[in-house]
């Protein structure tokens, strides 16, 4: 008898009634069939996934949140504009598009910490944010982050004070959320460009602070 | 659908997979895509959705629609892979024969690609001179309506209890199990969206009033919620609530 996977027929992972379940049981040959298959016909584009790809690594990422933050931090008349219209205020740095067509801003005070989620799937300001990393498309971090936020953040290292009031934001429609972390104290003489160096991609998530200053 | 993918709230699930550096601390810099098949997978289901044969909320139904074995066993990417794939199929973009064959030419090792030369582009293909204009424009949900919104900001509303979706039992919304028939106060409203429980079965945008619906964190979870003073918002569009008296 063979031991392991081997043993277990393909047909046993799979129902047969969807098209899927043709596909092979190693991912990275089923998406290399999908692929060929699609380039072959000609509808898609090999010059054109080379683009998505390296834009998305290369060129759109939380260092363009980052820039929103600082400069927010360092001109209060921004900020209310990204506070009041986020979609136009970001858009002001040329950041848009898609998955971050319609923004929403949610500022984090001494009274509210904001953290944001998508528990059905995977929402995320790709403008400004990328890609979201692999623990926020996580099922842990989809199932318990309404339902025990506090504990959540505990594991990212996080841990906040009872009396602050957390708000957890579901991103359940098209708008897609960007939280506005509070300026690290002894910041005060540190130019935007500086600052933006201290805003990590987790705490425009809600799940981490900017940098301290050592 | 299984609704697998409604998962806000459930128990069961783990510790988060945070990601840790050398000393133990929480990273932000992980890669985009970890492997170089999770970077193909996305990008040709971004390339072949530019085709304009479905849109956002039927691609995402088709990934819950994944049978509720496939949903739990596959990762991310894998979900996105055989959607894109049943799409394909369905959408007639593809026939079963040639996902046959080039499956089973993956399998033995024979998968060839064309040389670009005896390749002809289908006319909607997504060229790479326009990746960054597209990308630029996105994809808009806001639409421009005479539709006027029922609740003011503040008032109470109770959320649909059982399957929000009046077209189809079981049919896809963006109202999760956790939030049905809790009461909240609307935090605000952010225009007429298209209404994806149309939208994702091919009826139409039926654009209808979007509101953010604040719930206590104890409306939504009782005894067991952290603390009386948090709260949980979500984004719902007008059919999912009803008006309570204040």
């Amino acid at each position: 008898m063979m031991i392991g996977k081997k043993n277990i027929d393909e047909s046993d992972n799979h129902s047969h009634d969807h098209a899927h379940s043709h596909l092979p049981s190693d991912p990275e040959l089923r998406v290399k069939a999908v692929e060929t298959l699609l380039l072959n016909k000609g509808l898609i584009d090999s010059k054109t996934l080379d683009e998505l790809i390296d834009t998305y690594e290369n060129r759109i990422g939380p260092k363009n949140g980052a820039k929103v933050v600082a400069k927010a931090w360092v001109d209060p008349v921004y900020k209310k504009r990204l506070l009041n219209d986020a979609t136009s205020a970001i858009r002001e740095l040329s950041y848009q598009g898609r998955q971050g067509e319609n923004m929403v801003v949610v500022e984090n005070t001494p009274e509210t910490h904001n953290v944001i989620v998508c528990t059905l799937c995977s929402c995320y300001p790709w403008p400004v944010l990328g890609i979201p990393p692999t623990w926020y498309k996580s099922d842990e971090y989809r199932s318990r982050t309404v339902r025990e936020p506090r504990k959540v953040l505990l594991e990212f290292g996080l841990s906040l004070d009872p009396k602050v009031q957390i708000k957890v934001w579901d991103s359940t429609a098209e708008i897609r959320y960007l939280v506005l972390p509070m300026r690290p104290k002894g910041t005060e003489n540190m130019d935007e460009s500086e600052l933006s160096e201290l805003v990590t991609r987790n705490s425009m998530i809600g799940t981490g602070l900017p940098k301290e200053i050592k | 659908m299984s609704r697998l993918h409604d998962m806000g709230g459930r128990f069961g699930d783990g510790s988060i997979p945070v990601p840790r550096d050398t000393d133990n601390e929480v990273t932000n810099s992980e890669p985009t895509f970890k492997y170089e098949w999770h970077a193909k997978a996305w990008a040709i289901t971004l390339a072949a959705g530019a085709l304009g044969e479905w849109n956002l909320d039927i691609s995402r139904h088709y990934r819950e629609c994944l049978p509720p074995k496939d949903y739990i066993n596959f990762s991310y990417y894998e979900k996105w892979l055989a959607a894109l794939t049943n799409l394909l199929i369905d959408k007639k973009l593809v026939s079963l024969d040639e996902l046959k064959e080039y499956v089973s030419a993956a399998k033995n090792g024979t998968l060839t690609k064309f040389s670009d030369k005896d390749i002809k582009l289908d006319e909607r293909t997504w060229l790479a001179k326009d990746v960054q204009k597209t990308l630029g424009w996105g994809g808009p949900s806001i639409r421009d309506t005479n539709v006027n919104p029922v609740f003011d900001i503040g008032d109470k509303v109770i959320t649909q209890n059982h399957s929000p979706n009046k077209d189809f039992n079981g049919g896809h919304t963006r109202l999760p199990k956790y939030a049905m028939g809790r009461v909240g106060i609307i935090h605000s409203y952010n225009n007429n969206h298209v209404f994806p429980d149309k939208n994702a079965h091919g009826l139409g945008e039926n654009p209808l009033p979007l509101y953010t619906v604040e719930f206590k964190s104890s409306e939504l979870w009782g005894e067991l919620a952290e603390s009386q003073n948090d709260s949980i918002l979500l984004d719902l569009w007008e059919p999912y609530l009803k008006l309570l008296p204040n």
